[in-house]
């Protein structure tokens, strides 16, 4: 699958303060990939960067295998940003700001999305409505409308959703995932990890300007390992350590990391209840989750 | 060449109907310099001589401080971030913002030739120097609100930034006096100023003037053009927060 988007050693500074720290990462054609990280991981620099915003100060990113700032022209009706914060001229209604953007669209030879992208986004009732006197949702659901009006090849979203309600975030993924099978590259910013649970083939999470981890859901997920969990027995003293691992002890509960099949783990730790006659109530195993990666990322940068 | 002409016709034309819109700036940029204007019509004789020198005085309120104002108006919300990272070129939204202002001129610029004509019989012989000096002031006068801008750090200082300049070339400016009456060390001052060759190359259309003179104003306005692109260069941001 030919690399739609490629980020080698990027790093980037303001002044003293080093935002992105040397990541490499690539996204393939017609890919849907998550940047995720706490707020200030780098996550939006890293995007704004790719969009040609501002040159690396270090590194190198490439989009359709070009440079965004040196080939901005070339590449710029090829693609399209959903910026985390962006301004409106709040004084055009919503029709005339989508008919704004759609003509510009046009002359730059891009052919506009069909159908009426206030429609998509479910405004069509606000169409006449000045864009200041929208709520900050409203607003989000325009400029989401702007930023897929000219069918994009590459497609930055950072943090589409933020300050939307669920029925519209359930829009927006439909929206996205109809994008995506259409062929659209897309890379995604965004703080609801179930956001990119539910929407991306690939994501990584960064913290302080670094990728921790990177992979598929599945991958990412399963370094986190299952968790078996049950109430805290009277006699906890005894507990043991399954896979060599003791267990942690939180809010009267017991509970243990389980890496690959939980049956040994399981059978392990039964069998220790056996031999001590404790009952091991409200016995529970749950998958890991991307929060609980996402967690331990965090958790192990302090 | 041909996306960020239709897009600066897109933005420009956009930029008109927000002025519509928008009372305090209309006022501002219509009723304003014509009040300036009336003013120093108290202090003349010669009627002729100040109205077609106002379109000079017409430029700094119109493509200056209202530039100033917008595009510190439009980096400080963002605006200016949204459509950098749009379709349109750097030029395109530039040229709109010209291109805005521009149109606004060519409306003043109509009007006075209509109320000179009125007011003191006179009628613009040769269009073309105006037509030159008109051009290459909006481009001068643009370019220096968007540097300006860059300077500036909110939409409210906007008000205060362009004042010196504003006061340098309001009393500078040769509007009631010609420049040839001024004291020399004003008129130093006041040759080297972009609002100065503007002037007279509208005056030119009025009273003619000789090829070298015109020669010396086009040259004047272009050293300007080059001076205020680089300052553009050195000072714009699109972004409040980084560079």
């Amino acid at each position: 699958m030919t690399t739609a988007i490629d980020v080698t050693g990027l790093r980037q500074s303001y002044g003293d303060f080093e935002a992105v720290r040397g990541i490499t990462f690539d996204v393939r054609q017609g890919e849907l990939f998550a940047l995720l990280g706490t707020n200030g991981a780098g996550k939006t620099t890293t995007m704004e960067v790719l969009a040609g915003y501002s040159r690396p100060s270090g590194g190198s990113v490439r989009v359709l295998g070009l440079d965004p700032v040196k080939a901005r022209r070339q590449l710029r009706p090829r693609m399209s940003i959903m910026l985390q914060e962006a301004g409106f001229l709040g004084d055009l209604t919503v029709a005339e700001t989508v008919e704004l953007w759609r003509g510009m669209a046009k002359d730059a030879g891009r052919e506009p999305l069909t159908g009426n992208p206030i429609e998509l986004v479910e405004l069509t009732s606000k169409a006449k409505v000045k864009v200041k006197q929208l709520s900050g949702g409203q607003k989000r659901r325009l400029d989401l409308a702007l930023a897929i009006l000219s069918l994009p090849e590459v497609l930055f979203l950072d943090e589409p959703t933020t300050g939307m309600d669920p029925e519209a975030r359930q829009r927006t993924w439909e929206i996205v995932r109809s994008l995506r099978e259409a062929g659209t590259t897309i890379l995604l910013t965004t703080h609801y990890l179930e956001e990119a649970e539910r929407l991306a083939d690939r994501l990584a999470i960064m913290h302080e300007g670094v990728i921790r981890i990177a992979g598929t859901v599945d991958e990412v997920v399963a370094t986190s390992g299952d968790q078996l969990s049950f109430r805290l027995p009277e006699r906890h003293e005894l507990l043991p350590a399954i896979e060599d691992r003791p267990p942690s002890i939180a809010g009267g509960r017991a509970a243990y990391k389980v890496y690959g099949s939980a049956h040994g783990a399981m059978r392990e730790l039964l069998d220790w209840a056996d031999k001590y006659q404790v009952d091991l109530e409200r016995l529970e195993v749950r998958p890991g989750t991307l929060d609980d990666v996402f967690l331990r990322v965090a958790k192990e940068a302090k | 060449m041909k996306t960020d002409a239709l897009h600066a016709v897109r933005l420009a034309r956009t930029d008109l109907k927000l002025l519509g819109r928008n009372y305090v700036a209309l006022f501002n940029v219509m009723v304003l310099p014509l009040l300036f204007g009336f003013l120093y019509l108290q202090m003349t004789e010669d009627p002729t001589f100040v109205l077609s020198g106002m379109p000079g005085i017409l430029l700094i309120f119109t493509a200056f401080l209202n530039l100033v104002n917008t595009f510190t108006a439009r980096r400080e919300e963002l605006v200016l971030k949204r459509l950098r990272g749009g379709q349109s070129s750097a030029a395109a939204i530039f040229g709109g913002a010209g291109l805005g202002a521009l149109a606004v001129f060519v409306f003043q610029v109509v009007l006075l030739i209509v109320l000179t004509n009125r007011y003191a019989g006179a009628l613009p012989t040769n269009p073309v120097p105006m037509i030159v000096g008109g051009l290459l002031g909006v481009a001068v006068f643009a370019l220096l609100a968007a540097a300006f801008s860059g300077i500036t750090p909110s939409a409210e200082m906007a008000q205060l930034t362009p004042m010196p300049v504003l006061i340098v070339l309001m009393f500078a400016a040769p509007l009631a006096w010609p420049l040839d009456q001024m004291p020399a060390a004003l008129e130093i001052v006041s040759r080297v100023l972009p609002v100065t060759p503007v002037m007279e190359l509208m005056r030119a259309g009025y009273y003619g003037a000789s090829l070298g003179e015109m020669s010396v104003y086009v040259a004047t306005l272009l050293g300007w053009v080059a001076v205020s692109a680089l300052l553009v260069k050195l000072f714009f941001r699109w972004d409040p927060r980084h560079n």
